[in-house]
């Protein structure tokens, strides 16, 4: 687990967008080969799709090989309607960039047959090769996309009845009026967010800070249905000053220990170890194409972030004994004074 | 004075293809705000088109994305008084015959578009009858083959008269006036029965409502939707409110060729202050060109019935022209001075020259209009005042891709000019102040 802090919500989400660009960059996507990203609405996310969108204006980022999928919809509202997620989607995101629209793909809530949507769904995901990195907010409660707290933590994409809850936190999008909240909703599963090879959560605001709590320093707990990203190999927190107020002093000064530390070792915070989805892909293809497909992967592994010829042998040394080493380093800073610390910070 | 780009590139390629165009990085006009919002529209079409449903439903991405720099755009500007421009008067007509007319009017739609003016009311000033006669039939109508390259277009005819107050002719003809006492018969026998039956070539009548025979004329023509318009006119408070009753629903250019506002007998005027619960507030036409009405005057008009406020400029065939002494009908001769014109022998303002862009301009100036307001006396308002609010004068979905993409400049003194840059009918560019290479 990651957990990135920063000073204010503009900051956590320059630093997701940020973050996905380089991931998808590296990824060096092409029209066989689609970077897939898993999609979140709801108001976290907003400045997150604000920055890619100038990002993308400054011809930083293209998403012509990025295949989305979004988390939810809610059921029985029609797509134009101002607060489905459709409407969200198309005004923050999709209209302004260069997503290939046959590559956006988000639950119907109004199909004949839901049950078959949410089937048919799980099936595009596994077509389209997996989803790559899914980027998420969570509620007040803790849940990611619409898994309330109870959700099974191996479900799946399926229809769910809303919590009261959330049913009255959306009622302000709905004129403050309770009957024309939608009751249900479409969403991924809790397992659906896990099985991506990477999972990337963007937590802001004091509001949510009981539920961050929870959710990193708790057990693992259908209550929570965030805190199942504890059982997942690459998980990434990001979140603001705010959002901390429930944790542990220790537990804060731990997560910005690990940043800083790879910071002044000269690279970002990055897993080198999630490369191995690309692996996964090359083995994935037919047979006949092995050959192809290997050679296609070898050269993502030489793309590496490596801004200094440092990061080679260190990043292997943490891709290889991440459990190991990494304790190893901080046992040793945590024994200096902590003004030492932040005096070399600040230089 | 620019001249029209010709785009056929972008015609041709638009025509092969779906046709789908998104304007981005601009300020839409939308109600009384500016909204940063993308705008999809068709070239094939010609009409805004719902960017979500093109993207979910028809899973099509734009195939021009056309970006306007943080620029304003806005629905293409709508005239409902134009007597003529660019050397070409729709009251006369030519010795040559009707063939010259016509081109003569498509002259002038084509260099109209240019100054943003997507569509207008082509005005007659009072004509004897057979003027109308000929005229009307080039004047109505004239979108129907969704053509970007015919420019600007006519929304039908505006009759200023001959039914009009003779004591308030303004720079009319007082020969040629005449009086609706036998009420429809009257206006057959003027304009000719077949321009006033189903598809006619008019769409706006102004006419002085104290005349006798008038208020039954306002109903017949308004159940032949033809709009009606009270101008040049004596009339007192209580006949304006009459005639409001009866269906008008606009003053044209208010306050000129009108009674002055006197407290005790408010005249027309007085319908934007009436208390009175069985009318409706008029819509009113205000030309700002800082010659017909002082600033102030305005500035309280707008402040009596904003919704109601609809620019025009009523300029006639000198607007375009250098400036100098012209003929005008009948042996009189026009002095025209920049935007100021004046009949040679009696010094009497004769129309303006103006173009509608600069109203917008002043009237944003003077009155302290936000920017959408202003725009919105020249694009939703009028088109509302036409029953045309869904199809001309707005950014929704459905509407006509009538576009005019507008730079807001800062001109000395802290005052601010618009200055159009580019002008699009029917979703396609027509007009580029500065085309890129």
């Amino acid at each position: 687990m990651r957990l990135i802090i920063r000073d204010d919500p503009t900051a956590a989400s320059k630093y997701i967008a940020d973050y996905i660009i380089e991931r998808i960059n590296a990824f060096n996507p092409t029209s066989e080969r689609p970077f897939v990203l898993g999609l979140p609405t709801g108001s976290s996310p907003v400045l997150i799709y604000q920055h890619l969108v100038q990002r993308h204006r400054a011809g930083m980022i293209s998403f012509r090989n990025v295949v989305t999928f979004n988390m939810d919809e809610y059921v029985a509202i029609p797509r134009d309607h101002p607060e489905s997620y459709h409407s969200f989607m198309y005004k923050h995101f999709f209209s302004h960039v260069d997503v290939k629209p046959d590559n956006i793909n988000i639950l119907n809530g109004n199909a004949l047959d839901l049950e078959l949507e949410c089937h048919d769904y799980e099936e595009k995901i596994q077509r389209a090769g997996g989803i790559e990195l899914f980027l998420g907010g969570i509620g007040p409660d803790g849940h990611i996309a619409f898994n309330e707290p109870g959700s099974s933590l191996r479900s799946r994409t399926r229809v769910k009845t809303l919590a009261y809850d959330t049913i009255l936190a959306n009622s302000r999008f709905f004129g403050n009026n309770l009957d024309q909240v939608p009751r249900m909703a479409l969403t991924v599963g809790v397992q659906t967010v896990l099985d991506a090879r990477e999972v990337v959560v963007i937590i802001t605001g004091a509001h949510k800070a009981l539920a961050l709590q929870k959710c990193i320093e708790g057990g693992v707990n259908h209550m929570w249905t965030l805190s199942s990203l504890q059982m997942h190999p690459h998980p990434m927190i990001v979140v603001d000053e705010d959002a901390t107020l429930e944790l542990q002093v220790k537990t804060v000064k731990y997560f910005k220990s690990i940043e800083m530390v790879t910071n002044e070792l000269g690279f970002r915070q990055k897993l080198p170890k999630k490369r191995d989805s690309l692996i996964g892909e090359g083995t994935l293809l037919a047979p006949g194409f092995q050959a192809s497909g290997i050679k296609l992967a070898v050269p993502q592994f030489d793309i590496s972030r490596s801004a200094s010829p440092v990061l080679e042998p260190m990043s292997a040394r943490l891709s290889g004994e991440e459990a190991s080493s990494a304790p190893v380093d901080l046992g040793h800073i945590a024994d200096q004074p902590s003004i030492r610390m932040s005096a070399r910070v600040g230089g | 004075m620019p001249s029209i780009v010709p785009m056929q590139g972008v015609f041709v390629s638009a025509q092969s293809f779906s046709g789908v165009i998104k304007f981005t990085n601009c300020l839409l006009v939308k109600g009384n705000a500016l909204v940063k919002e993308d705008l999809w529209v068709s070239s094939v079409s010609g009409k805004i088109l719902n960017g979500q449903e093109i993207l979910y439903e028809h899973r099509t991405a734009p195939e021009e994305i056309v970006d306007l720099g943080g620029r304003i755009l806005s629905p293409g500007l709508i005239d409902t008084q134009l007597n003529g421009a660019y050397g070409f008067d729709f009251s006369v007509i030519p010795e040559e015959g009707m063939a010259s007319y016509s081109k003569g009017v498509l002259r002038v739609n084509r260099s109209l578009v240019a100054t943003g003016v997507t569509s207008y009311l082509p005005t007659l000033t009072s004509q004897p009858s057979e003027v109308y006669q000929k005229a009307l039939p080039f004047l109505g109508p004239s979108g129907t083959a969704r053509d970007a390259s015919y420019g600007s277009e006519s929304l039908g005819a505006h009759c200023e008269g001959p039914f009009l107050s003779p004591t308030k002719n303004g720079i009319h003809n007082a020969s040629v006036l005449r009086e609706p006492t036998n009420d429809i018969s009257d206006l057959e026998d003027c304009y000719g029965i077949t321009n006033l039956q189903a598809a006619s070539p008019i769409k706006l009548i102004t006419l002085a409502p104290e005349l006798p025979g008038a208020l039954p004329s306002i109903q017949a023509l308004t159940n032949h939707n033809i709009t009606v318009s009270i101008g040049h006119s004596e009339a007192t408070y209580e006949e304006a409110k009459a005639s409001i009753k009866a269906g008008a629903r606009m003053i044209t250019h208010l306050f000129n060729a009108m009674r002055p506002l006197h407290h005790r007998n408010p005249g027309i005027f007085g319908l934007l202050g009436t208390p009175s619960s069985s009318i409706h507030k008029p819509y009113f036409g205000i030309i700002a060109d800082g010659i017909h009405l002082h600033p102030a005057s305005i500035k309280i008009v707008w402040n009596a019935h904003p919704d109601g406020l609809i620019l025009v400029t009523d300029a006639m065939r000198l607007a375009g022209m250098p400036d100098g002494t012209y003929d005008w009908t009948n042996g009189s001769r026009i002095v025209k001075q920049g935007a100021l014109l004046t009949l040679e022998e009696n010094g009497k303002i004769a129309g303006s020259s103006i173009q509608l862009v600069d109203c917008v301009t002043n009237f944003l100036n003077w009155t302290g209009a936000s920017v959408p307001e202003a725009l919105k006396a020249v694009t939703e308002t009028p088109a509302r005042m036409l029953g045309m609010q869904d199809v001309k004068g707005t950014l929704k979905e459905g509407g006509d891709a009538d576009l005019v993409v507008l730079d807001l400049q800062d001109v000395e003194g802290g005052e601010k000019k618009f200055v159009v840059d580019e002008v699009w009918k029917f979703g396609v560019k027509v007009f580029d102040r500065a085309p890129r290479p």
